[in-house]
């Protein structure tokens, strides 16, 4: 429409206010108060016992025993045969795709996806594809590459059955997607670790499990994507063919779907990078592949786990190459196939499908199995160089961990510093601090900082934590996000506004942010382990390397983004370039900032709860011992409570930015 | 100038055949909540920012009535915001109108179950947007015979319809570039193409060359008027651009917040405008070459000869200028072998002048 709905932008208004009704001020002495009651009456006023429901904990054990009852009695009726039949749908795709992955043997596999990467995606993505295959070969974890490969394929394409239609509909359907969207923000803010809890209760350690798990975590981004990618296609063109008397079904099949065809792929692209990035969670229900390896190398075999992990990144990295430029090559809305490129393309298609099927004959002749080192041949071992890359991580770990060494020399002192400076205080101030005034202390700043209604939440949220009986420890954990955000926040300014001023730095930063925003989460913390062994420091490090390259890019783009003719007017008035950084681009970007501030701390938080696994306390900790002892009514209230952590911390940092986008309106 | 009678007798005495082919009674579009709700009510009349400061809605369109007939070319001009764009789109439902009556070519628009209206936007209507909205994963005679293939029409058929209809705006050359790799003049010509490969009754033309820069703009002005003149087609043309307005109407109407100020043919509006809007629109239309005799004619005196120069009165004053220049005698204003008025010089120079009216 090219009419009337042009809205005069109300453009920022900042009331002037007094000194005391200043944000930094009424903040600043709101953590006064709390300090100074923590230096009072440190210690002597823990969360009442009499506010807990203790017996929640056997009540979450009874219902898990009763459920695992009726599931081997076979009892329980409709709900329970879909779980089921889910579990063992999951299941036999999964096995499915592992048998057909090693009946085409390695060779098969390999020339296969190579060949059909090539096709697809050119020369690079064919390159990509030969380099993963290689690596898992090498490293001598060819079937749990493989069978990473197959659980992949299975969440990954039963996560596309279910977002692509939803994308779909959200995105034709304005009304549908606005309904949908507060449960994809919700899912946005769940961190992955909290509800593996719950989907072992429903669907017990094995495939299934992770599968859901991994399902519930890439299902969102795949039906936000899908449904920007519908809604991307020019308005014209849709009411172009609405005003040519197309069906809703010619319109998606003729118009939207060819014309979103791009995002779409990039949308399959988001779901694999999202998938993979659980799949080492999805190793501690069951999973196995390479996150199997990683877990339970994590203690016994430090070596393996981090060759494990190397590999999820490369197959990560080639999955993410691969995919993307297949979305780019084979976009019909830019590349203009004539008649003869059309027939070469078939052509190809034909000479590929005809190689694949050769190889796949000739292995098979030969007897070639389905896993890499082919303990039926005569040269074994020497094929892959696994012993030699396992003492060569060995080595480094032995390096790094010796205190004479030049890099424990550092990283010794900064774990050290994090940890005594930073972290033990702000922990014992939180943990120890006088409930009543952490709580009221918490929802004040929330007030302050975002009005009113994060303010009812933040006092529900923490209500609800302490009401669990986990108040100390997701005091622990908040102490944790806090730390690491900060640091993360630091860096993340600091990089994105140096990127934003300099050319150079921001194309050195751009492959370094891609690769950390590629890798899966559990990933970072691995070298950590070994590099910072100091308990909490891994999950800080690690939430803070998973964290900053988002902060630092969004306030690139803030910063970038701040309209050049202000830029310009300052430069005009004679502002020096620091002036002009200061005085106008700063602080024009400041929504922008407070959105890496909300994103931030969201991933931290999701990063520092899986610390728990590495022995970093808190709410994560709980969760790892439910998970790894099966305590299961503890594990589910910590998933509860990281929740819960997680509504609030996003609440807040949310708050402010909403308020303004309200005033706005 | 005697302008009051002569509105009359040029915009009501036309010959016209049958029926209108588009009648639409008191369309109304208001975008909001309850939108519906407003009609009929004293805050219908309310000027726009006020009513949507109270209510929240937006009237894009407000009480619009026309007819357009047949083999008719009919513009609605007016400036941006004006809802012109809107009220085209509700006269085949991509909008859905607020309230109103819409007829196309018999068929009742409004109220038309989906099956019905995809019929009548496959065979009777077919429209050219601003921004070409062209398939850019299709090839031009893709594009062309998208309307066909939405139809059922078979490949072989369909390509060799959009062959014909390219030949006919000189696209013969580029049937298989792809969209993107075309000037965007060109790509309206696809777009006009493509609407006339369904063969409709009526085409409606929503700013079409707007984005177009302004030589472009001419070409595709005459290419409309040729094809208009050769099919003979009724069209609906939405334009902010007064000159081309006047180029191509027979009749336009103005439309201001929503509402039709007035609806007439050019020299209605150059020689009467309704109110001080339009006539602040139509201020600096050199009025010669829009006004005809007509409106500057006056009765011959009694016993006055009429032995001058013979013009028709539809002529415009700037192509009788050479005329009234050879003779010496006044100029006889002529419909048919009457004569219904006599043009001297000084009415011209008048006329000219911008002076009167």
């Amino acid at each position: 429409m090219t009419t009337v709905t042009e809205t005069p932008i109300a453009v920022p208004v900042v009331a002037h206010r007094p000194w005391w009704r200043g944000k930094i001020v009424q903040s600043g002495a709101i953590v006064a108060g709390m300090w100074i009651a923590y230096r009072g009456w440190g210690g002597d006023h823990p969360w009442p016992n009499g506010l807990v429901w203790n017996q929640l904990t056997f009540k979450l054990d009874d219902f898990q025993a009763w459920l695992i009852e009726k599931r081997l009695t076979g009892g329980g009726g409709l709900v329970f045969s879909i779980f089921d039949g889910f579990r063992i749908m999951c299941d036999h795709l999964v096995a499915w795709f592992f048998d057909a992955l090693t009946w085409l043997t390695w060779l098969g596999t390999a020339v296969a996806g190579t060949l059909l990467a090539w096709r697809f995606g050119g020369l690079r993505a064919g390159g990509w594809a030969l380099g993963a295959f290689a690596a898992f070969a090498v490293t001598g974890l060819w079937l749990e590459s493989t069978e990473t490969l197959a659980l992949m394929l299975t969440a990954v394409g039963l996560s596309l059955v279910i977002g692509v239609p939803l994308g779909i509909a959200a995105g034709r359907s304005r009304r549908f997607g606005r309904w949908l969207t507060p449960f994809l923000d919700a899912a946005q803010i769940v961190p992955a670790f909290a509800y593996l809890m719950p989907v072992v209760l429903f669907f017990s350690i094995g495939y299934a499990a992770a599968v859901v798990a991994t399902m519930i975590y890439a299902i969102p981004p795949c039906i936000r994507i899908t449904a920007l990618g519908i809604r991307r296609v020019p308005v014209n063109t849709v009411e172009a063919a609405a005003s040519m008397g197309a069906t809703r079904r010619q319109m998606l099949g003729k118009v939207q779907l060819p014309l979103s065809r791009r995002m779409l792929l990039l949308g399959l692209n988001q779901t694999i990078l999202f998938a993979l990035s659980m799949v080492v969670i999805a190793g501690l229900i069951g999973g196995g592949g390479l996150g199997a390896v990683v877990n339970s190398g994590l203690f016994s075999n430090p070596a393996l786990a981090i060759l494990a992990g190397a590999v999820i990144v490369v197959m990560a990295m080639a999955l993410d190459r691969i995919t993307e430029s297949v979305a780019e090559r084979t976009d019909p809305a830019r590349r203009h196939l004539d008649a003869p490129a059309k027939r070469r393309l078939r052509l190809q298609s034909l000479g590929v499908a005809g190689v694949i099927t050769a190889t796949v004959v000739v292995a098979k002749l030969l007897g070639v199995s389905g896993d890499f080192p082919d303990y039926s041949g005569v040269r074994q071992r020497a094929v892959t160089a696994q012993e030699w890359l396992l003492g060569q991580i060995q080595t480094v770990l032995d390096y790094v961990q010796d205190p004479t060494s030049f890099v424990f020399q550092i990283t010794e002192p900064v774990g050290n510093f994090i940890l005594t400076e930073l972290l033990l205080p702000l922990q014992g101030f939180l943990v120890e601090a006088p409930w009543f005034t952490t709580l009221g202390g918490l929802t004040l700043l929330a007030l302050v900082v975002s009005g009113l209604r994060p303010a009812v939440t933040t006092l529900l949220m923490l209500g609800l934590i302490g009401f669990l009986g986990v108040w100390a420890l997701a005091m622990d954990t908040l102490s944790q996000v806090l730390v690491a955000t900060l640091i993360a926040v630091l860096i993340g300014i600091g990089l994105g506004v140096w990127a934003a001023e300099s050319r150079t730095v921001s194309r050195a930063l751009r492959p370094v942010n891609d690769v950390l925003q590629t890798l899966p989460q559990l990933v970072y913390i691995i070298p950590f382990i070994y590099l910072m062994p100091v308990s909490i420091v891994p999950g800080i490090v690690a939430g803070v390397l998973y964290a900053f390259p988002v902060v630092s890019r969004l306030v690139e783009r803030g910063i970038k983004d701040v309209a050049p003719d202000a830029v310009e007017a300052a430069g005009a008035f004679g502002a020096t370039r620091r002036q002009v950084l200061v005085k106008v681009k700063v602080p024009l970007a400041g929504d922008a900032i407070m959105l890496g501030v909300n994103q931030g701390i969201i991933m931290v938080l999701a990063v520092v709860v899986i610390g728990g696994l590495v022995g970093s306390g808190g709410l994560g900790y709980e969760v790892a011992q439910g998970l790894v002892r099966g305590q299961f009514g503890q594990g589910v209230i910590a998933s509860v409570a990281i929740l819960a952590l997680g509504i609030t911390l996003d609440r807040v940092t949310q708050g402010s930015r909403s308020k303004r986008k309200e005033s706005m309106e | 100038m005697s302008a009051p009678a002569a509105t009359s007798t040029t915009a009501a005495s036309r010959e016209r055949d049958g029926e209108p082919l588009i009648r639409a009674t008191g369309v109304w579009k208001i975008f909001g909540p309850k939108a519906a709700t407003i009609i009929g009510t004293p805050d219908a009349e309310l000027p726009r920012t006020e009513l949507r400061a109270k209510t929240g809605c937006v009237a894009a369109v407000r009480d619009v009535s026309f007819e357009v007939w047949p083999g008719e070319v009919f513009v609605v001009m007016g400036l941006s915001g004006s809802g012109k764009s809107t009220l085209v789109r509700t006269l085949i439902r991509l909008i859905e109108p607020t309230a109103g009556t819409i007829s196309i070519a018999g068929d009742e628009v409004t109220g038309a179950s989906p099956a019905a209206l995809r019929d009548l936007r496959r065979h009777k209507v077919s429209m050219v947007f601003q921004h070409f909205g062209l398939l850019a994963h299709r090839r031009v005679l893709d594009n062309v015979a998208f309307g066909l293939e939405i139809q059922g029409v078979g490949k072989a058929e369909r390509h060799a319809r959009a062959r014909e209809i390219l030949g006919l705006v000189g696209l013969e050359d580029v049937e298989s570039s792809f969209p993107d790799q075309l000037s965007g003049g060109m790509q309206q010509r696809v777009g006009v193409a493509r609407a006339f490969a369904g063969d409709p009754v009526v085409m409606l033309y929503d700013e079409p060359f707007s984005a177009l820069d302004p030589l472009i703009r001419r070409d595709m002005q005459d290419e409309v008027i040729r094809l208009q003149a050769e099919t003979g087609k009724t069209m609906v043309f939405i334009t902010h651009d007064l000159p081309e307005a006047l180029r191509l109407g027979d009749r336009i109407a103005i439309m201001r917040d929503g509402a039709i100020v007035q609806i007439g043919t050019p020299e209605d509006l150059v020689g009467s405008p309704a109110d001080e809007y339009v006539e602040n629109f139509t201020r600096d239309v050199p009025r010669s070459h829009v006004l005809t005799l007509r409106w500057i004619m006056r009765e011959p005196e009694p016993g006055e000869p009429v032995d001058g120069p013979r013009l028709d009165v539809g002529t415009t004053v700037r192509n009788a200028v050479p005329v009234i220049a050879e003779s010496s005698r006044p100029v006889c204003a002529t419909s048919g072998d009457e004569v219904v008025g006599i043009v001297d010089r000084d009415a011209v120079l008048r006329a000219i002048a911008g002076e009167g009216g």
